[in-house]
């Protein structure tokens, strides 16, 4: 018995509560000595097999935990599943809506549209973090405390849809580009002839600019009848890489000449800009301009609307398996 | 084509997972100690290492399967462990399941279809 084996035992009880110490301490002991012995017996050194004992016994936190059953993960498989759910659901339920609330909050609180973005994505992250840090907490505390895992086992009822690759499945799909380009049509319709901004003598104040009706307002409208057109395309004849190319040159028709128009300042009626004396070239909070954010966002939607349409024609061109139900997932 | 030496050694542990109880029950009819107990295994080809086996032990014990007491009568004390009544039949339970299993498997590795 030396320091190092004095050592050895302390680091090993110390991680167990005190009444059960003195239980485990002469365990401990009797296993080192015996493991020495074996090395003595074998022709070594004293010291050398003290340390050979030692180091085959390994760490003595996991050799504590052995004894005391106790386990070394932070979430074992008996939770790692409903703890992976809870997750993600609440990610993606609680972090969209509390960043939503805050961006209106701080745009209508204060109409900067760059410090309601910048406290939105802030509060995003740190939503985030939070929500990651307590649902593992509990998750962690659940698989020492060793409770039931009422309530969260897996049931038949939870598993969830078959994708749906009929027609039937597209009219969400469908209904959500018709209304929106609906509203897109109507809002550019509707700004030119009852916009909220009158001028002094009561007539209407179009908020876009009346000199784009010789050619681009028209192109625009066109363009929107072009989508709906397609949307109904989309939903009869489902997703092809020739629609792809079709959405490709769509977005490009609308984004890159809106883009254009709006960073050349030839987007909106100056007479309107006038009327309620804002300047979207003008720096917010977070040193970006209105212009540069509202481009920034056009272009990732642009972005994002031509990389769906691929991703969605590779889906639907991918070889029909002989089992439907094992379809792309 | 050569098996990988980790492939196998874990394969091996999963089928050699349980024996280690069921042969300290069997062999803890007789009052023994943790390092004897590990060398009459091992002297029987039954590999399990210390800090794997006196951890078993104590769990064992808390499981009401062995009794145990210290002797203190030799120059070092031990800590000796004997198979409880309700160990015994626990091991009579597993051993009839081995030897079912074993019929199973060498049935089936004499290509006999059910």
């Amino acid at each position: 018995m030396t320091e190092l084996t004095d050592r050895y035992v302390w680091a090993a009880v110390r991680t167990v509560p005190e009444p059960q110490r003195s239980d485990l301490e002469p365990e401990i002991r009797e296993l080192i000595e015996e493991t020495v012995e074996a090395h003595l017996a074998s022709g070594e050194e004293p010291s050398a097999a003290e340390r050979a004992a030692l180091v085959q016994l390994g760490d003595p936190e996991r050799l504590a935990a052995d004894y005391a059953d106790r386990s070394l993960t932070l979430i074992g498989p008996r939770y790692y599943l409903a703890w992976m759910r809870l997750l993600k659901t609440l990610l993606a339920t609680v972090v969209p809506i509390v960043t939503a609330v805050v961006f209106l909050a701080q745009f209508l609180g204060q109409g900067e549209v760059g410090a309601a973005i910048g406290g939105a994505v802030a509060t995003a992250l740190s939503v985030t973090v939070h929500v990651g840090f307590w649902t593992t907490l509990v998750f962690a505390i659940l698989e020492r405390a060793g409770a039931t895992d009422a309530g969260l086992e897996w049931t038949p009822e939870g598993l969830p849809a078959l994708p749906d690759h009929s027609r039937h499945g597209r009219l969400p799909d469908l209904v959500a580009s018709l209304v929106f380009l609906g509203v897109l049509a109507g809002a550019v319709l509707w700004q030119q002839v009852r916009s909220v901004v009158r001028a002094d003598d009561g007539s209407v104040i179009p908020l876009l600019d009346p000199a784009l009706w010789s050619f681009w307002l028209p192109w625009f409208l066109a363009l929107i009848v072009l989508e709906a057109g397609f949307a109904v395309r989309l939903y009869l004849r489902d997703w092809s890489w020739a629609a792809a190319v079709v959405n490709l040159c769509l977005a490009l028709a609308f984004a890159v000449p809106a883009v254009l128009l709006w960073s050349e300042g030839r987007l909106l009626n100056p007479a309107f800009l006038d009327a309620v004396g804002w300047d979207p070239a003008a720096a917010t909070g977070g040193g970006w301009t209105v212009a540069s954010i509202i481009t920034a966002v056009v272009v990732l939607i642009a972005a994002w609307d031509v990389v769906d349409g691929f991703l969605k024609a590779r889906r639907a061109s991918a070889p029909v398996p002989r089992h439907p139900v094992l379809v792309d997932h | 084509m050569d098996l990988d030496a980790d492939l196998i050694a874990g394969h091996l542990q999963e089928l050699r997972r349980g024996t280690v109880v069921l042969a300290c029950l069997t062999r803890l009819r007789t009052p023994d100690y943790g390092y004897s107990l590990l060398e009459s295994l091992d002297g029987l080809d039954i590999q399990v290492d210390a800090n794997t086996l006196y951890p078993l032990l104590r769990r064992l014990e808390k499981q009401g399967l062995l009794t145990s007491e210290w002797n203190t009568a030799e120059s070092r004390p031990r800590k000796f462990y004997r198979t409880s009544p309700a160990g015994d039949g626990l091991a009579a339970t597993l051993a009839a399941d081995w030897d079912r299993l074993t019929t199973s498997l060498h049935r089936l590795a004499e290509g006999e279809l059910p």
